[in-house]
């Protein structure tokens, strides 16, 4: 039985519909005119115990809403959600004890208080033991550095002390499912590569992980499953390895010659390639499909007539893959 | 100790410490609080002399004057700005995914921050005291349903703050329904004159409704304005609206968490 299961998930909203300035407010005031949007369109979506998901999208594709949906936040408009067997809006706080939550936009931290506080705090509310709390704290301050800022107030938190501290948050009652919503946003490269590699252990040890995020290394790192999703709706569900395997199925030589490239008459010479100017008039970059050409072969057959100055090899990201998904270049 | 009260415990102690950490607004509680029963005493004083008015001589004001005191700073310095700035600003997504019972958490910071007042009403009680001398209550017994009636004050107060915090899931706004709840609690409750200036249909519909409990109530068995079955029949009153408040929010909480829309993130 899958630990998470969402069927035909959907949530409508209401915004209200006005026009601009003065005279739309008057009007709207009078005479109220609301339209209805779909944020979530009959979304299915399953995840075994153990896996590590990473859900993802474009701003306002409907991710964070998702999550509020299958944490029990939002109540569906139609569908349905299944979390451990049990639905998460109807049995709010039984669900609560089996998850852990975090929201990088809004804190669950106390405001004015110490960290140490709100993370007693959360110990009380989930009845973890002393033994436990005192073990788990030890392994965040590890991996986190929590130790540093326990004491201080939340107020006072860089934002990258702060995230870290609310994953501790999320984490305190050793969830069996996890969904972090965008946990690496705003910080710093040495801040997030700390998280990813504390996410990574947290995968390895057996969470259940489902991870929002925008830097898509965040997901390459912790996540073996990627969901996309776009305007509500489901735009591939897949191993992120099929993923690539799939729609990366060219490679790229950058090369800096001694003169100005002929990118014409090199296209002409080696027409099974496919030739682009580069950045400055020396560059040219030859792009060929992986499945029929070794980058051996290429290189032997470009250095022969070329004697390139300089070379390097590139393939497209992941980034490129999902930009193109988002374009709706790319189907499941 | 079970689970859920030490939560709850947990919960009012970190409430009152989030109140204890900003010192200058007890003294700005203390200055307004104690400046406003100030100018109502010197007030009633003018306007009662050496007489009566409505059945109160300047001695049984002098303890109504405190009354109002205690129960203005308890009632107004509860942190309801706190609860409805999570539901407007979508903190309450965090909210709802803690394993605790959303009103009962809430209620139990609301008490916390309640509590958090405690050194302002007694620094302007002792104030008060030396200064004007008001007299005792009228029984040992009156003063002690007195104390019970303060002591439902906080889950009363509660009840009224929450219900009407519950608004901003349909307004998404909060401050009008403030301004609403104080003028009415502020009215009805007798903290800017007593219900006997009013005529007899206002005493009616007065009593009738909570806020009369925030004054009128320990004050009328304070100074004796009612028998001891009349007390106890306050005391049940206040309580019954306390037990009310607390199942009708929970009624509408359930309507009002379908309304939860928390955008961007």
């Amino acid at each position: 039985m899958p630990i998470l299961e969402a069927r035909s998930l959907t949530k409508n909203f209401r915004r209200p519909d006005k026009a601009s300035g003065f005279k739309g407010a008057v009007k709207h005031l009078a005479q109220r005119k609301y339209k209805n949007y779909t944020a979530v369109d009959g979304i299915d979506l399953k995840i075994e115990a153990g896996e590590s998901v990473a859900y993802v999208g474009p701003n306002g594709a409907g991710k964070s809403t998702t999550v509020k949906l299958l944490t029990g936040i939002l109540k569906p408009s139609e569908g349905t959600v299944r979390v451990m067997g049990r639905d998460p809006h109807v049995e709010r706080i039984a669900n609560a004890y089996d998850i852990g939550v975090l929201f990088g936009q809004r804190t669950q931290l106390w405001w004015d208080l110490p960290v140490e506080e709100s993370l007693k705090l959360l110990k009380h509310m989930y009845g973890v033991s002393d033994a436990d709390y005192k073990a788990r704290i030890e392994r965040f301050d590890e991996l986190l550095d929590l130790g540093e800022f326990m004491p201080a107030l939340a107020r006072t938190l860089s934002l990258g002390q702060r995230m870290r501290a609310d994953l501790a948050c999320a984490l305190i009652h050793d969830p069996k499912m996890v969904y972090l919503d965008e946990p690496t946003i705003g910080l710093d490269i040495s801040v997030k590569d700390r998280l990813r590699a504390f996410l990574r252990e947290l995968v390895n040890d057996g969470t259940t992980l489902l991870l929002t995020s925008h830097d898509l290394a965040d997901i390459e790192e912790v996540c073996e499953r990627i969901v996309v999703i776009d305007k509500g709706v489901i735009a591939y569900d897949g191993p992120i390895v099929e993923l690539k395997a799939h729609y990366i199925t060219t490679k790229a030589v950058h090369l800096v010659l001694e003169g100005p490239a002929d990118v014409p008459a090199l296209s002409e010479k080696f027409p099974e390639y496919a030739w682009a100017a580069g950045e400055a008039a020396s560059e040219v970059v030859v792009t060929y499909e992986s499945a029929r050409f070794t980058t051996a072969e290429v290189l032997a057959d470009v250095t022969g007539h070329l004697q390139p100055r300089d070379l390097s090899l590139s393939e497209p990201s992941i980034e490129d893959v999902i930009r193109r998904l988002y374009a709706g270049e790319l189907t499941k | 100790m079970s689970h859920a009260l030490v939560v709850d415990r947990a919960l009012v102690v970190i409430a009152l410490r989030r109140r204890l950490a900003y010192r200058t607004q007890w003294l700005f509680a203390l200055a307004l609080g104690g400046g406003a029963m100030l100018i109502s005493m010197t007030m009633w004083q003018n306007l009662i002399g050496n007489g009566t008015l409505s059945g109160y001589d300047w001695d049984s004001m002098r303890a109504y004057v405190i009354i109002g005191f205690i129960a203005a700073t308890m009632v107004f310095g509860g942190a309801d700005w706190h609860i409805a700035d999570r539901i407007l600003d979508g903190h309450i997504a965090v909210d709802l995914t803690k394993p605790v019972d959303f009103q009962r958490a809430r209620a139990a910071e609301y008490i916390g921050s309640m509590l958090s007042t405690m050194p302002t009403v007694l620094a302007g009680v002792i104030g008060a005291w030396l200064l004007f001398d008001p007299p005792g209550p009228a029984t040992p017994l009156a003063g002690v349903l007195t104390a019970l009636s303060f002591a439902l004050m906080f889950p009363l107060a509660f009840g009224i703050t929450y219900l009407s915090i519950l608004v901003c899931f349909w307004t998404k706004r909060y401050l009008g329904i403030m301004w609403l709840r104080e003028a009415l609690l502020g009215f009805f409750s007798g903290l800017m004159i007593p219900l006997a200036f009013m005529p007899g249909w206002l005493q009616t519909l007065s009593w009738a409704l909570p806020f009369a409990h925030f004054t009128a109530t320990p004050s009328a068995i304070y100074l004796g304005r009612v028998d001891t079955e009349g007390a106890f029949g306050l005391i049940a009153a206040e309580a019954a609206w306390a037990v009310g408040l607390w199942f009708g929010a929970r009624l509408i909480f359930r309507r009002a968490v379908r309304k939860v829309t928390v955008h961007g993130g």
